[in-house]
């Protein structure tokens, strides 16, 4: 599943990006996602993401890696997980790109995320739908904090 | 495999309720079993306790005052062989009658189909447009959800966690109301599902309900279709089919999945709605 978004913030691209590798604040705007933790700075990260479709709930310990870093402009990442109570898996190819313009900053992601195992039982439509939902929340909450802070 | 569980067997609905608001997420409600043991035995969902309310008795089918009411326990096949449904609601017993196979209408309830609320399933759609009410008890207290609103989302429905339904009441058609719910699909849940209810006054259509469902995450009420085909004559309403059926399609919020892509759906509204509507005034 591929998914696109980009967002507009009123901010600098400069607190953007310092935004972004502010961990604990970061992983606060991610729906669902707790126990955020550093493994090695700026490299490796861990988290446990939690997502729940009616009764139908997942939690997924997650290891987020980050494979390239251009400063200011773009991150690439990938995030892995499993849940073994239900049997599935969980991976995202994450591109955060950064753009100025005037004074605000453009944040744009595409991620490609796929989903294995049991859940999939639920119905590729249903999941892409929640994951876009997720997404959208996300895009919202991390431009709500840096509109906020100004 | 399934794991293990406590089942609970209360005898009153109050005491149901009781435990289900003292269990909270580790408790479900058992009924029929068809769609909770499948994701069970899947180990999609885990539950300490099942509440089994098939001693309640909520499985009556009766009329009160002009409305059907209809207790949620009854079965798929108890419906589909109802002399008063299909004597006075024939749409929704040939609908029953085609709900899943034979061996999920024995043993699946209405109330536990719409409690469980999966996307792809037949009542929902058709009890919107025939204005159902949805009856939720706690406790002592009951309340009437419509059907409407009692869908929120995939999986998802209005009830509180410690609310049951125990009946659905669906106001019985005049002689001038008609109503039809059409179903397409090619795997063994529906790809799309069309209901409409409409009164036929001298060669006027009025007070017409649409609803979609299967289609999207939840059977939804189509008000912009409808307001295209209510107080039309017949020949006009029929002209504005094409317009009313794009607009449904939009309306129930398609997903592309094994089912079919959206667009490919959307089109099967419009379809199933042109059909539907002429079965009505037919």
């Amino acid at each position: 599943m591929q998914f696109q978004k980009e967002v507009e913030i009123r901010a600098p691209r400069e607190k953007v990006w310092k935004f972004i590798w502010d961990v604990d604040r970061f992983i606060a705007c991610v729906p669902g996602c707790k126990e955020a933790k550093t493994l090695e700075e700026g490299k490796r990260y861990s988290a446990i993401m939690t997502e729940k479709v009616g009764p139908f709930k997942v939690e997924f310990p997650t290891t987020i890696e980050v494979l390239e870093r251009d400063e200011l402009t773009h991150i690439k990442a990938q995030a892995a997980g499993a849940d073994n109570k239900i049997g599935s898996r969980m991976k995202i190819d994450l591109d955060v790109n950064l753009r100025a313009e005037n004074d605000n900053t453009i944040l744009g992601f595409v991620a490609g995320v796929d989903i294995l195992g049991k859940l999939a039982a639920l119905g590729h439509g249903i999941i892409k739908r929640k994951a876009d939902q997720v997404l959208d929340e996300f895009a919202r909450s991390v431009k709500q904090k840096l509109e906020g802070d100004a | 495999m399934l794991g293990r569980f406590r089942l609970e067997e209360p005898e009153k609905l109050a005491e149901a309720s009781e435990l289900l608001g003292r269990y909270g997420e580790s408790a479900k409600i058992y009924a029929g079993g068809t769609e909770l043991l499948l994701a069970m035995k899947e180990g999609l969902v885990r539950y300490e306790r099942l509440i089994n309310v098939k001693k309640l008795g909520l499985n009556q089918i009766g009329s009160e005052n002009g409305a059907l009411k209809i207790g949620a326990l009854c079965t798929h096949r108890e419906l589909e062989n109802s002399p008063l449904l299909q004597q006075r609601l024939p749409a929704f017993a040939n609908l029953e009658h085609h709900v899943a196979n034979v061996r999920v209408r024995q043993a699946g309830t209405l109330g536990g189909n719409l409690c469980f609320a999966e996307p792809h399933a037949d009542p929902g759609t058709l009890l919107i447009a025939l204005e159902a009410k949805m009856i939720a008890a706690r406790g002592e207290s009951t309340r009437a959800i419509s059907a409407e609103a009692f869908f929120v989302d995939a999986f998802e429905t209005s009830l509180a966690a410690d609310e049951l339904l125990t009946e659905i009441h669906v106001p019985a058609p005049d002689s001038e109301r008609k109503c039809a719910y059409l179903k397409f699909g090619y795997l063994e849940r529906p790809s799309v599902g069309v209901g409409i209810a409409l009164s036929l006054r001298d060669g006027g259509v009025s007070d017409v309900r649409i609803a979609v469902g299967c289609a999207g995450p939840a059977p939804r009420r189509v008000p912009e279709a409808e307001a295209l085909l209510s107080g039309k004559s017949k020949d006009e309403a029929t002209r504005n089919l094409g317009q009313a059926g794009a607009i449904a399609g939009r309306a129930s919020e398609a997903i592309s999945d094994l089912h079919g892509a959206q667009d490919y759906k959307e089109h099967i509204v419009g379809v199933l709605l042109k059909r539907a509507f002429q079965s009505a005034v037919s």
